[in-house]
């Protein structure tokens, strides 16, 4: 029968030193391996109000740990490391060590909501999620996704002209993540689209490209939203206790 | 007229019971051990009861004036029954100050004994000054100087709330669940954090037993309004590392050993059958069942019947129970023995 205490030892927490000796054992080398201790020695209370300040962590504290969020999930059927029930418990209680383990896997929540439907509790867990990346991001854990850089671009060109045009999204998306804009699939598209759309079409959509034309009266909206998610982001930041330049 | 109810005991049940058979014009003897009625939740003053949110000495205060000015309810406290002979619709019990009483019935409303956390010494209780029972955070809020820490009279910044101290334990000989002590402790916490903001409350638990209507008005409440912590583990020991207690377990959700600091960690203490059950028993010769709680004759036919005729039974005498819920076996009980009392008096008068 193997030993589970085994499998609880992380390989971080083993510890051998080349020259040691306690009390005048020498205990140097390989047979001598030390265990770091496991012990969670303190809560971290601020670290919930953190996630319940930012957009849907709102209702966390409800959690009871009843798992049905786990159990739901899309992804948790296919990566059983993806465990919402367990973050949020990590966060209740501060365990912040424990939930930076999960930061490379906990962004994969495809907002499919049916942890939300699932929950007793009206926790909605989905929220959780997109509050804790966002969390994770701000405090600077992990680097910006593609899916944020790709949500910049979008909502920059929508705040200033109150349109999108596609072309100029994609450009400023390979650009700022560093990526040709010669990718297969787009030039085969382009392709596609300037053999078979009408000259007409066609036109307009250069024009488009080119002269970048606004919603009429657009400024007023847009100064209006440009305030708005300095809000957002200064009280995020605030509750986050960061300063206002940025993370660290 | 008939012979008078003995009733034992002037707690919730007691007081429900006398009050109910002198409402029906029935003559009754109220005894009691202590030198004031009230029972447990004015001898060990308990504040703002669950689930109604009165102070217990105006509730429970209300109920003791009731049966002290009722001219057919004859009250004798610091009293013990010392041997009780006789058959039903015609007791004669002797009492402890040498006087006697004739009586058709009685009642037993002997209640609990809360439990002595000594015997778990684990916990740190009477090691450590800071930790304390939910009867002593009772008597802080009930005397008006709130929830400090015994030990120097600071504010606790973190208190642990163990439940289950004295229930649910084969290793001291208690195997029942004590029924009122998880939302007794989500009152508790709600009281802290709403007195002391700044103070978490943290609750360790086995199971969260907030029965029927107090799952979402304490357990939930407690959580959603007043972010109680709910933590899944039996505490293994308190100890101090010199400024704070320490409390020591296993989380069990991330499978790592705890050692968390506190300021404060109140016990959930749990009922034990009256320290003087066993002297009950051998002078109203009824029976214990296998905890030492007085054993109920049947469950459903008539709920207040003990094991020998004549002698009824109410309240947390025959196991833990809550305020209300002894209050109306305490009516129920009136309701059995005054049947017996009238139905002695047709019989004399056929």
């Amino acid at each position: 029968m193997p030993i589970h205490e085994k499998s609880l030892i992380r390989p971080e927490n083993l510890v051998t030193h080349e020259h040691l000796e306690l009390d005048g054992v020498d205990v140097s080398g390989h047979w001598s391996t030390f265990i770091t201790s496991r012990a969670v020695t303190d809560y971290n209370e601020q670290m919930q109000e953190e996630i319940a300040s930012l957009p849907g962590g709102e209702f966390i504290h409800r959690c009871w740990q009843c798992g049905s969020c786990t159990n739901a999930c899309t992804i948790n059927a296919i990566n059983p490391d993806f465990n919402p029930r367990y973050w949020i418990y990590l966060i209740r209680m501060g365990f912040e060590d424990e939930l930076l383990r999960d930061k490379d896997i906990l962004w994969q929540c495809v907002s499919c909501n049916r942890c939300t439907y699932a929950c007793p509790r009206d926790v909605n867990p989905e929220g959780v999620m997109k509050a804790t990346a966002h969390w994770l991001e701000l405090k600077g854990h992990t680097e910006k996704k593609p899916s944020t850089v790709f949500d910049e671009a979008f909502s920059e060109q929508v705040f200033a002209t109150g349109k999108i045009e596609d072309g100029r999204v994609l450009r400023q998306f390979f650009a700022r993540t560093g990526q040709s804009l010669f990718q297969d699939w787009l030039v085969q598209m382009i392709r596609g689209l300037v053999s078979r759309l009408p000259v007409g079409l066609l036109m307009k959509l250069g024009f488009a490209t080119l002269k970048r034309p606004r919603t009429r009266g657009w400024a007023d909206a847009s100064a209006a939203i440009e305030e708005y998610v300095e809000e957002c982001e200064a009280n995020a930041r605030k509750a986050l206790r960061l300063d206002m330049q940025g993370a660290e | 007229m008939s012979r008078p109810v003995l009733v034992v005991g002037g707690g919730p049940s007691g007081l429900s019971a006398a009050h109910a058979l002198a409402a029906a014009g029935q003559r009754v003897v109220l005894v009691d051990k202590a030198d004031r009625l009230g029972g447990a939740p004015i001898l060990s003053g308990y504040a703002k009861l669950v689930p109604s949110g009165e102070w217990a000495r105006d509730a429970i205060g209300g109920m003791v004036r009731r049966v002290e000015t009722n001219k057919l309810v004859e009250i004798r406290k610091g009293v013990t029954v010392k041997s009780f002979t006789g058959s039903p619709g015609d007791f004669r019990a002797m009492l402890s100050d040498g006087k006697t009483v004739e009586a058709g019935a009685a009642i037993l409303c002997t209640g609990f004994t809360h439990f002595d956390s000594v015997n778990k010494p684990e916990w740190g209780f009477g090691t450590y000054p800071d930790v304390v029972t939910t009867t002593q955070v009772e008597q802080m809020f009930s005397s008006g100087k709130g929830v400090r820490c015994p030990s120097d009279g600071r504010e606790p910044e973190r208190v642990a709330i163990l439940l289950c101290v004295g229930s649910r334990d084969r290793q001291i000989g208690r195997e029942w669940c004590s029924k009122i002590c998880c939302t007794v402790s989500a009152n508790i916490a709600m009281e802290i954090r709403e007195a002391l903001p700044r103070c978490n409350v943290y609750i360790y638990y086995m199971d969260i037993r907030t029965f029927g209507l107090y799952e979402d008005l304490y357990y939930w409440e407690s959580q959603e309004k007043h972010r109680v912590k709910y933590i899944k583990a039996r505490i293994a020991e308190v100890t101090s590392d010199g400024k704070r207690l320490l409390v020591k377990g296993e989380d069990t959700l991330v499978k790592r050993p705890i050692s968390i600091p506190f300021d404060l960690v109140v016990h959930a203490i749990g009922m034990d059958p009256n320290i003087d059950n066993m002297t009950l028993s051998a002078v109203f010769d009824v029976k214990l069942q296998k905890h030492g709680h007085i054993e109920k004759a049947s469950t459903y036919s008539n709920m207040s019947e003990s094991s020998r005729a004549g002698v009824f039974v109410a309240g947390a005498a025959t196991g833990p129970e809550t305020i209300d819920d002894s209050i109306a076996q305490g009516q129920s009980a009136a309701m059995a023995a005054l049947a017996l009392v009238r139905s002695a008096l047709l019989e004399a008068a056929e």
